[in-house]
């Protein structure tokens, strides 16, 4: 079933100004219920743009955004209830914590979606547990917090309303290599129990080769690939040339092949290279 | 003599934050590219304010060019040797148009005018930003701001520019372009530190030095270093991946001369290996 339909969506920046600039130019797409989705492409390519426009923080120029079957601007006055649904955690969002302590930062959704007492506490612990924010720390004020346990806090926040859909924007921008290691691992595990759709907005190719069912890749507000992640890894030529840098292990084995070594194509992972180059040692030992 | 040289440094901020550092030696050179390595919390981000005297151990000495950054009377002098510059670009940025940015430091330093403009000139150029000198910060990409932050250090012409993750906010090809202009400074006789996470950042540098738990762990030239690949891993690091792929397979019996630390290295190493 798909979860999420895009029709023919497109926003224009600044109309009728010197800035007019088409942020999303005429997107058409499909997101099945349980999927995730990696969604690349250089600065300014319109990530942002989309997405915002996929919880409607932003009201499309023209074209539709279907959430399971209606549009979401049907009603407008109902739009509220379309941010319930699809959660949305942006750009270094522990510059987003205001509450007094950590537990209260993280109740606010699920307070604002009118839930009870008991409900209420039994969400923020779990949501809490999903990120392994302890219980000690929920009692803590978040500016207490080291920077990557505020990172945590935040997305509990949005995580709290149990969304239908959980879009991240730059999950991991800012964190050492071990604090991106667990978030990542945190997000994919949430996943694996919560079952929901993940969009997950980034820059590093590793990160979203790790977790995506497909890559959607944008430039110039265009969709220029929606596909696997080997597939979309093994067109590293046209990626470079839309600004993107693949991984180094990709770079590394996609010039080996072209130099005629028998490897396949879109190679994402230290791991995945390892067996191929350990393979091609066995096969030429057997000669 | 070391142009920085700091011993045996112990700092903490407070009594939850104890040895912050913790008996930390180093010593930087003339010119000198070094690489400051370590996760969230080692310490990298406080050695680097003890290098311009924004920050003073609590014992130990830090000596920038023959002083003492414990002597507050020379502490200007220190900031216009060495300058830093920090990770979120948009906290750097003061005035309204870029020119005036990059001319704040300078005018504070009581420069003439004339030379101010000359200085402002060649720093916009030196990073590649002076076709956008008339325009507004606010309009620039994150890695042009870094950009334009950089050139208003060099505007003071410090001697040394100590970087704390100065990628780290930004995409990729702002990286590349903030790690152009760091080599520009290097070939320009500026000394530089980099603290970063980025391990093909680190590469570039002439020596890097790994910190943990507020000590000094590993240092030694790139190669050294990333040929410790369990002792980076155990401290959760990162290696490039074109040296972990190298580490795996002379781990599964592969012979080799070299370790490699990036692509091009890495392509010739299996091209040796497979024949």
């Amino acid at each position: 079933m798909n979860v999420i339909e895009v029709k023919d969506l497109s926003f224009v920046y600044g109309v009728d100004t010197p800035f007019e600039k088409k942020a999303v130019d005429n997107l058409s797409l499909s997101i099945k219920q349980g999927e995730v989705i990696g969604l690349i492409g250089h600065t300014g390519s319109g990530k942002s743009t989309f997405v915002q426009m996929l919880n409607g923080l932003i009201k499309p120029s023209s074209g539709q955004v279907l959430l399971e079957g209606k549009d979401i601007w049907e009603k407008p006055k109902e739009i509220r209830k379309v941010r319930f649904k699809v959660g949305m955690v942006f750009q270094y969002p522990e510059y987003q914590l205001f509450d007094e302590t950590v537990y209260k930062d993280i109740s606010f959704g699920p307070r604002n979606k009118g839930l009870g007492e008991s409900e209420i506490d039994e969400t923020v612990r779990r949501a809490a547990k999903f990120v392994s924010l302890n219980d000690k720390l929920l009692g803590k004020s978040p500016f207490d917090l080291s920077g990557g346990e505020k990172r945590r806090a935040a997305i509990a926040g949005v995580i709290a309303m149990d969304p239908d859909v959980l879009i991240l924007d730059e999950p991991t921008a800012g964190l050492d290599p071990k604090g991106r290691d667990v978030l990542l691992s945190q997000i994919i595990s949430y996943h694996k129990e919560r079952k929901n759709t993940i969009i997950l907005v980034s820059h590093s190719m590793e990160d979203v080769a790790r977790i995506a069912d497909r890559i959607m890749v944008l430039n110039h507000g265009r969709l220029e690939m929606l596909d696997t992640p080997r597939a979309v890894f093994s067109r590293v030529d046209e990626l470079e040339s839309m600004g993107l840098r693949v991984p180094q292990i990709t770079r590394i084995m996609t010039i080996l092949r072209g130099k005629g070594y028998d490897f396949s194509d879109g190679i994402l992972t230290v791991g995945q290279a390892f067996e191929e180059v350990v393979n091609l040692l066995k096969k030429e030992g057997k000669r | 003599m070391s142009f920085i040289s700091a011993e045996n440094v112990k700092f903490s901020y407070d009594e939850e934050n104890k040895n912050v550092l913790n008996d930390v030696s180093l010593t930087i050179e003339k010119g000198e590219f070094v690489a400051l390595l370590g996760h969230n919390g080692c310490g990298k981000s406080t050695m680097a304010k003890l290098l311009n005297g924004m920050l003073t151990p609590d014992e130990g000495v830090v000596v920038v060019d023959s002083i003492d950054t414990k002597n507050e009377e020379m502490t200007y002098e220190i900031r216009s040797k060495v300058g830093l510059v920090l990770q979120n670009p948009d906290n750097q940025l003061v005035a309204s148009i870029i020119e005036e940015d990059v001319a704040f430091g300078p005018e504070n330093l009581g420069i003439e005018p004339s030379e101010i403009r000359r200085r402002v000139d060649e720093s916009l150029k030196a990073v590649g930003m002076y076709e956008y000198r008339r325009h507004a910060p606010h309009k620039l990409s994150g890695g042009q701001k870094q950009r334009v932050a950089i050139a208003g250090i060099l505007a003071m012409e410090p001697s040394c520019v100590v970087f704390d993750e100065p990628t780290a906010m930004l995409d990729p090809n702002g990286r590349e372009e903030v790690m152009r202009a760091i080599n520009a400074l290097k070939e320009k006789g500026i000394t530089i530190v980099l603290i970063t996470h980025y391990m093909n950042e680190a590469v570039l540098a002439d020596r890097v030095v790994v910190m943990d738990g507020g000590k000094v762990l590993l240092q030694g030239t790139p190669r050294e270093v990333f040929s410790e690949v369990p002792t980076l891993k155990r401290h959760c690091l990162d290696v490039p991946q074109a040296t972990e792929l190298a580490y795996r397979l002379i781990g599964a019996g592969v012979r080799f001369t070299d370790m490699p630390l990036n692509v091009e290295e890495c392509v010739s190493f299996l091209e040796e290996v497979l024949g």
